[in-house]
């Protein structure tokens, strides 16, 4: 049979930005797969030194704009970590309610865009619905529903409020987290579309840096806010899947939905209980971080995200660089397509949950 | 951790705060430490230009039944060891390494130019890098 190489993307609607697929079939099926990326490269890491840590913070929730709250996290983090600040308990669980709140955005905006991958296209609204309650609480308090800038150094911009809204949030997602389930997880043409497709087994996934939920539904238990000082006093279970399969990678972060909103509600006692906002706040035009070499990580929705800053004292870091999750996910993609039918590849890329800024840097 | 073996073996090697120094052989390092020590996890390549000195490469090796991390760095000047053969993710690490810096992986098949058009000259983030983009300096034209 003849070989044909297939141009997929950068502009297909089903690759979630700017992702071009160079794939060699034989028929139907795929022989390689060659992932050409960069065309949404804005130099994130060399901007960085070129401007200020106060300069460069707004810049970071644009690394993954599905998931700002967590590039932000970690900047501050790092910096804090630099310059000995703590933040109050309060912070933290100002800090934790959003991440996850964030998280939940992230995942219900997945469960929206892989469905309408597929074909259906309902459940996108109603994955759209409840996702837009969230981003209307981030506005009301943060001004912005995406790349928000609302953590700073040693604290957050200003004091939470409104919490009902939150309570209301939650209350819906327990109402229609089950509604998803019953009307996408058993169904017949969903699961012939995902079930045994996109095998990832934890050895492959371990070896090509994968983690997250990807690598949670390939039953490894590695999750990172297990050590995370931030989640220090919250309690969850990590979602364990034993599946592999692109089904099991959408089952793991409908569950993950139902675990974070459980921290949600743990942030959320605490904060109704909770007094007056102390922060630590410095003044954040003269920051520079003592010489030396500062390294830190968060379980953000795709997988581990860390930052690295290299300091030399100056206003400006020497060399920042950033450690996203969706870059290796792509990488992956050259290996689990190969032996797999064409119309399976947008099933099986979508299910990695690919964002292609992260990738892009 | 029990170094002792390991330290036999690789006699060149220091450790400087929490970070061990190689001097050469950095593929057979790492196989070695992967192999006997189970840091199965590649978390990331950083690359870091020294200027003179080079530019250092840092390994972060992660052991996922201690969750223990090791930091393993050498110092190259533009020709490196691949590690691809050993993670697979380290093929987009150097990619992407050999399109910024400019560092050449030996054993890598797959190496090329990741963000920056094919055409593009120079590597955008050595501290010698000169932009002649012309599209920066439009306003001169007119």
């Amino acid at each position: 049979m003849t070989k044909l190489k297939l141009n997929l993307g950068p502009q297909h609607p089903s690759t979630h930005g700017v992702l071009r697929l160079i794939l060699e079939l034989e028929g139907e099926k795929i022989l390689s797969c060659e992932p050409d990326v960069g065309y949404l490269h804005r130099g994130m890491e060399k901007m960085a030194e070129r401007l200020s840590y106060v300069q460069y913070l707004p810049l970071v929730d644009r690394i993954d704009y599905l998931a700002g709250f967590f590039y932000s996290e970690l900047m501050c983090r790092t910096v804090e970590k630099a310059l000995n600040l703590e933040i109050s308990d309060k912070v933290r669980a100002i800090r934790v309610m959003m991440l996850e709140l964030n998280r939940i955005a992230s995942h219900l905006l997945w469960i929206g865009a892989f469905l309408m991958d597929l074909g259906a296209t309902s459940p996108f609204f109603y994955a759209f619905r409840e996702r837009e309650m969230i981003l209307k609480y981030f506005e009301k308090v943060t001004g912005q529903r995406m790349m928000n800038n609302y953590f700073v150094f040693g604290g957050v911009r200003r004091d939470i409020f409104d919490l009902e809204d939150v309570e209301n949030i939650l209350a819906t997602l327990e109402k229609k987290v089950p509604d998803y389930e019953k009307l996408i997880t058993e169904n017949p043409i969903f699961l012939q579309r995902t079930r045994g497709k996109g095998i990832l087994l934890k050895e492959v996934a371990l070896n090509s840096s994968i983690t997250g939920v990807n690598l949670r539904a390939s039953g490894f238990d590695l999750d990172f806010r297990k050590r995370d000082k931030l989640y220090c006093g919250f309690y969850f279970e990590p979602v364990v899947l034993e599946g592999t399969d692109a089904w099991s990678r959408y089952k793991a972060r409908v569950l993950e939905i139902i675990e974070s909103s459980n921290i949600v509600r743990q942030a959320l006692e605490y904060l109704k209980k909770e007094g007056e906002l102390n922060q630590s706040l410095i003044n954040p035009l003269n920051i520079k971080l003592p010489e030396g070499e500062y390294y830190s990580e968060i379980e953000a929705p795709r997988g581990l995200a860390s930052l690295y800053i290299k300091s030399t004292n100056e206003k400006t870091p020497y060399r920042l660089k950033w450690r996203t999750p969706s870059f290796y996910a792509v990488n992956l993609l050259r290996k689990i397509l190969v032996g797999e039918y064409l119309n399976d590849a947008i099933a099986i890329a979508g299910s990695l949950d690919i964002i292609l800024p992260e990738v892009d840097k | 951790m029990n170094w002792e073996n390991f330290k036999n073996i690789f006699s060149d090697v220091e450790t400087k705060g929490d970070k061990l120094i190689v001097k050469t052989n950095i593929a057979k390092t790492i196989d070695f430490i992967k192999n006997n020590y189970h840091f199965d996890v590649l978390k990331n390549i950083t690359a870091v230009d020294l200027k003179e000195q080079g530019v250092e490469l840092i390994y972060h090796l992660f052991n996922v039944e201690d969750e223990e991390e090791l930091l393993v760095s050498i110092l190259v000047n533009d020709v490196a060891e691949s590690v691809s053969k050993i993670f697979d993710s380290a093929v987009a690490d150097e990619k992407e390494i050999y399109d910024l810096f400019g560092v050449k992986f030996i054993g890598n098949d797959e190496l090329k130019r990741l963000y920056m058009p094919e055409t593009w000259e120079g590597h955008p983030l050595k501290k010698d890098y000169v932009e002649n983009d012309e599209r920066l300096n439009w306003n001169d034209k007119a």
